[in-house]
């Protein structure tokens, strides 16, 4: 197994808090325009939170053995969600749907959250001589 | 706070807003659903709040991040629908033929209106509960 470094498992869990976070704000949106006539459901586009992670796993260019893999933080697009039925009034949110992303995306965001503790609980430990 | 995640609260706050001006108009269309004189000497008529989403954070879609929508009340129109007539000749507005001009309300319509402010309302709140669960998650990586 490739060896792989702190830096790019923080930096995998990073992104991963970012696609989450930019999850959060679009589900908190549509929840607002739940009531809003012609509004429709947007969400994450799937490619781009792939290809963002895949752009994670290639890592950035490095000239030098000395240099670190990072790669600038991918930016999020949004997506009209396909396949909602709509409302009278042009409008295709739904609450329980939006709230359970909004509770998905709280819950994935705490397991990175704990994991990069966890990292940085190590670098702690391994700058403080083994205390 | 991390900016898109501040943008998301501003969105649900907006929409708290919104949905309260909702109940606040239906409240005052079941208050007023006898007032046969308003200030212009008319019946009242039923009131009803227009929405519209509103980018709240507009810097950060200039950049191309994420960022939230809010919803803003645009509007509050009159319902320009006929008003309900009722026969009550001794009532001091009724016109030659005996008949009442009563404002235009139905309380089973203004009730549903309530119902569906109050939930989306309730939606919201959890809403921004969630997100500050993650911001104080998010927090927690400085201790």
């Amino acid at each position: 197994m490739g060896q792989v470094s702190d830096a790019a498992i923080m930096d995998a869990l990073r992104r991963q808090m970012t696609v989450v976070a930019a999850r959060q704000v679009v589900a908190a949106s549509n929840l607002a325009n739940v009531n809003t006539p012609g509004y429709r459901a947007k969400e994450v586009g799937f490619d781009e939170a792939l290809s963002s992670k895949l752009a994670a796993a290639a890592g950035m260019q490095t000239t030098n053995a000395k240099h670190l893999a990072g790669e600038p933080v991918g930016d999020v697009t949004l997506n009209e969600t396909a396949d909602l039925p709509s409302r009278r009034d042009g409008n295709n949110v739904q609450i329980d749907r939006e709230l359970l992303s909004m509770a998905r995306a709280s819950g994935e965001f705490s397991a990175a959250q704990t994991a990069l503790a966890a990292k940085f609980r190590l670098v702690r430990y391994a700058l403080n001589d083994s205390r | 706070m991390p900016s898109p995640l501040r943008s998301a609260v501003n969105a649900a706050a907006s929409a708290l807003n919104a949905e309260r001006a909702r109940i606040e108009v239906a409240v005052s269309n079941l208050a007023n659903i006898e007032s046969t004189r308003g200030p212009d000497g008319q019946p009242y008529k039923r009131r009803d709040v227009v929405l519209q989403s509103n980018p709240v954070n507009s810097f950060d879609s200039v950049l191309g991040r994420a960022s939230a929508t809010g919803v803003k009340v645009a509007a509050v129109v009159e319902d320009q629908a006929a008003p309900r007539r009722r026969y009550e000749p001794s009532h001091p507005d009724a016109d030659a033929e005996g008949y009442v001009a009563l404002p235009n309300v139905d309380p089973a319509e203004e009730m549903v209106d309530m119902l569906s402010a109050a939930r989306a309302y309730q939606a919201n709140l959890t809403a921004i509960g969630l997100i500050r669960d993650m911001v104080s998650r998010a927090l927690d990586l400085g201790k």
